[in-house]
């Protein structure tokens, strides 16, 4: 182990993008480490023929205007990583049913003003509850800004600024909206949402779900020109910039220890030697498979026990290229989630299923002409399963009749509830199962998600008890299996949040 | 009015239900058991078991066609498991060191997946006055002798979503075999789709699987073969060339699909003749072409170049490696003269594997291979397969898996 790093960040997915760019720009020795050949994880591109395809990205939320900058912006433009982004003008269509069994065909723009309007005019009557809704978002919105700044919070200064976020967010987000009062066709289009945060609105945490309906709401969403390749090649460039050293195709397989400190990473290019590593693998896996049992702290022995392999969605991608424009096909929206209901906890007992009727479309074309050469057009679908326990039984003969399976239930999707039939004009399909993510991500059943962020488990339980999650010296989680949750925007923050508790560490010369 | 939300019926319980969120999940976490973590994931596994690293395969038999000049090798995998099943059309990259050099060729499997759960894989080799890997492993390549092999790869197979049921299949030379998987497929009842083969060859004697077709389409009449032959006239055979009018011939009334898989130089009369069929794109699907073997003819290409002699600088972890790389061949090949273990696998700029980076120099990239994505051709990323050095040179390889 002839050259040491100050850091050595293990996956190049969004969150080790962002920490070995973070690491760099604080000008530490960074080496960036990738077990597949390209940057990004999800965030990446495949090509097909004449197609290039993202593997991934819906919506990219907390970036913010330039009036209003988002958390994601604001670490971007600290690290110097400039992109063209895209702005999303509608949350979403959403075709189901409500609660109550009636059908559901909803078209909600971005923009409080704008979607409490639209609320409103699908459920007169809603509007009282939704200005208080918002208000409440306002206020977490400080809220935050006030807990996670780094400096320790005062509880007087919190109970006279933030007094509603107090009352409210130890709760459910169901619980919440009931409370404001909010009809329940109202908390139906509200909750569209949840798939993102992997839990229902009887879960999840009122803070985590405020805090996202503001970040894609209020602040509205943003997607990358040329697929999330450009992004992550775009972090790459900003790192080599920076000085730093990246290996691709180079597994970490275990880690090096002094004493009971992490001190190197053996990888399949040799031993490393490192300070600090900044490991973008669930932890699991790291505690089962990559150090030493008897290192292995009490802590997260009984936090993996207390989590009970509770891994939050897993997806199956059916991407298509179609020989006619999204114009001519009648595609016109970025975005629409198709469900059987929009009864949160109905459709997550649902996603447990193989053959589950949950489905989001997303018309590339529709905001990015360009997208897919002229006369074309590219569309995905993604569907969710809160349970990967079908996927574990495949056999591997009949693994190309169940992607031929999603292939068909997404084409019959389209016909029966846009009534477009696309199949004369297929020109590519690819599918990727949670045996693709599992083979590219190397996570748990294949998740690009982290652990559920369950009832005791949310993002601001374990935001409160932030270091109590490190307890192996010389080694952070990042990434979605980490504290902050999953997504990109949530791992991007991790990734330079977790870079900076690591840089700070170096500098105190935490090393020994 | 100042906004008061309240959920319960007195707000300071709430406050405090907010300030234990902490407290209360360390204190769950306190009571869990202190059980060792496993991580076993039945997802995971299927993953690793179609998509290993790399498998170590063992030559089990080889099949002698010497009128075709031809061997099929077919591998078990040593540690006895059975190999990844594939889709009928897929390839394998082989690995295996010739001399010093450590080269890679990619071989579309010429067995049916049906096999591959029974064990084994095949690939049928040709005989080829510029092949230098095909000739090796026709000269050398003993059973029981051992290489490293890829899973089935790329995406030239049927998909019934995409493609017209009819497939009418144009295969020149050994070019058939990724169609003799097919019709293996098709037999074994693991593909469902009529399979039409316009195969040409110079003469009838030197057909490759010839019985082997003739037993399929005796089995299933989902498969048909017609021999085209172009230096030879005889009762039962077509004549000549794979032209657009035989193909009409054949395809019939109903939407067909076409698939191509040959050499170069059939490649080439076959792309100024499928034009006339006026086919949509989506109906057309190609077997990766190979990367030209003249660059210096390719439009662009900086005449001074040619036959130059450049010094290339390889990275690889923390590895440096400096090797001569010749001007006309792409920089995939100096690396592997180097004996550099790198990744690659198709060699026809498709796959991307061996993506790297150029830290500097000037590499000329023939816009017909160039498979590379939008942002890698903006950030210097280049496929090696498929580029050549116009100057000393130094790239980043990824690292290699096969120890």
């Amino acid at each position: 182990m002839a050259e040491k790093y100050d850091v050595v960040v293990v996956g190049a997915g969004n969150a080790g993008l962002s920490a070995a760019v973070s690491c760099a720009a604080q000008g530490k020795k960074t080496l960036l480490i990738e077990k597949h050949n390209l940057p990004g994880g999800v965030a990446s591109s495949f090509k097909r023929g004449r197609f290039e395809f993202d593997p991934s990205v819906h919506e990219i939320c907390d970036y913010g205007a330039d009036n209003d900058k988002g958390h994601v912006r604001l670490i971007m433009e600290k690290n110097g990583v400039k992109i063209d982004w895209i702005t999303v003008p509608d949350c979403y269509r959403a075709s189901s049913a409500y609660s109550d069994g009636t059908p559901m065909d909803v078209t909600i723009p971005c923009g409080r003003e704008a979607y409490i309007a639209a609320v409103e005019s699908y459920v007169p009557g809603s509007r009282e509850s939704l200005e208080k809704f918002f208000d409440l978002i306002e206020e977490i919105r400080a809220a935050k800004v006030y807990m996670f700044d780094g400096t320790p919070n005062d509880s007087k200064y919190m109970q006279k600024h933030f007094p509603n976020t107090l009352r409210t967010c130890g709760y459910d987000a169901l619980t919440v909206m009931k409370a404001l009062k909010m009809p329940q066709k109202a908390i139906d289009i509200v909750g569209v949402y949840w798939p993102y945060l992997g839990v229902p609105l009887d879960e999840v945490n009122f803070f985590h779900f405020g805090n996202m309906i503001d970040m894609y709401v209020t602040r509205r969403a943003v997607i990358p020109h040329h697929t999330s390749h450009e992004i992550s090649m775009t972090f790459m460039n900003r790192f080599y910039e920076l000085g730093g050293e990246a290996w691709f195709n180079c597994r970490a397989e275990e880690f090096l220890f002094d004493g009971d400190r992490v001190c190197g990473v053996r990888t399949n290019l040799g031993d490393v030697a490192c300070k600090q590593v900044l490991a973008s693998i669930n932890p699991n896996i790291i505690y089962a498979n990559m150090m030493p049992k008897h290192l292995v702290p009490e802590r997260e022995k009984k936090l993996a026990a207390a989590r009970r392999g509770k891994f939050s969605t897993k997806f199956c991608m059916i991407y298509f290229a179609l020989n006619k424009t999204c114009e001519e096909l009648g595609l016109t929206d970025y975005c629409v989630f198709f469900a059987g209901s929009a009864d949160s906890r109905r459709e997550y007992n649902n996603i447990k299923s193989i053959d589950n009727d949950y489905n989001i479309l997303i018309s590339y074309n529709t905001l990015i002409p360009d997208f897919s050469p002229e006369g074309t057009c590219v569309i995905s679908f993604t569907k969710l399963f809160s349970s990967a326990e079908d996927w574990g039984k495949i056999a591997p003969e009949d693994y190309y009749r169940v992607k031929d399976r999603m292939i068909a239930k997404c084409i019959d999707d389209l016909q029966k509830k846009l009534g477009i039939d696309i199949t004369p004009y297929i020109e590519e399909v690819e599918v990727a199962t949670p045996m693709t993510f599992a083979r590219y991500l190397g996570t748990p059943d294949g998740t690009p998600y982290g652990f559920e962020v369950s009832e005791w488990d949310g993002v601001l339980a374990r935001m409160m008890d932030i270091e109590a999650d490190f307890n192996v010296k010389g080694l952070r989680h990042i990434g979605a299996g980490s504290f902050f949750g999953d997504g990109y925007s949530s791992t991007w923050i991790n990734g330079d949040m977790t870079a900076g508790l690591a840089c700070a560490e170096l500098d105190k010369g935490g090393e020994q | 009015m100042a906004l008061n939300v309240k959920v319960g019926l007195i707000g300071l319980l709430d406050m405090l239900k907010f300030a234990n969120l902490g407290k209360k999940r360390e204190k769950i976490i306190a009571k869990a058991p202190a059980e060792e973590i496993t991580a076993d994931y039945p997802v995971n596994n299927f993953a690793k078991t179609l998509h290993p690293d790399f498998q170590t395969l063992v030559v089990d038999k080889i099949i002698d066609r010497p009128a075709a000049c031809a061997k099929t090798f077919v591998f078990r995998r040593a540690d006895g498991k059975p190999a990844p099943y594939f889709r009928a059309g897929q390839y394998v990259s082989l690995k295996f060191p010739i001399g010093k050099s450590f080269v890679s060729r990619p071989y579309s499997i010429s067995s049916s997946p049906k096999e591959a759960l029974e064990g084994t894989i095949a690939v049928t080799v040709k005989r080829n006055p510029s092949g230098f890997a095909a000739d090796w492993l026709l000269d050398h390549l003993k059973e029981g002798d051992r290489l490293f092999g890829s899973e089935g790869l790329g995406s030239f197979y049927y998909e019934k979503y995409r493609d017209a049921p009819h497939v009418v299949a144009l295969a020149g030379g050994s070019g058939i075999t990724p169609f003799y998987s097919m019709a293996c497929a098709i037999r074994d009842g693991i593909e469902d789709f009529r399979l039409t083969i316009l195969f040409g060859n110079r003469t009838a004697d030197s057909i490759l699987f010839r019985d082997e077709f003739d037993a399929i389409a005796a089995a299933t009449d989902k498969v048909k073969v017609v021999h085209v032959l172009s230096d030879e006239e005889r009762e039962g055979y077509e004549h000549g060339f794979l032209t657009a009018e035989l193909i009409r011939k054949y395809a019939g009334d109903e939407p067909y699909s076409v698939f191509v898989s040959g050499p170069g130089p059939m490649f080439r009369f076959v792309n100024g003749e499928l034009p006339k069929l006026g086919l949509e794109k989506k109906y057309i699907r190609k077997e990766n072409p190979a990367v030209t073997k003249s660059v210096w003819e390719e439009p662009g290409y900086p005449a001074d170049r040619k036959d130059k002699v450049f010094r290339l600088t390889v990275r690889q972890g923390p590895n440096e490696t400096v090797c001569d790389c010749s001007a006309n061949e792409p920089i995939l090949v100096a690396i592997e003269r180097a004996g550099i273990r790198a990744p690659s696998r198709c060699r026809s700029g498709e796959c991307g594997w061996c993506r790297s980076r150029v830290v500097s120099g000037e590499v000329f990239i023939p816009a017909e291979t160039d498979g590379r994505r939008w942002a890698d051709k903006r950030c210097g990323e280049i496929h090696p397969c498929a580029s050549f050095a116009l100057s000393d040179l130094t790239i980043v390889v990824p690292g290699e898996y096969i120890k």
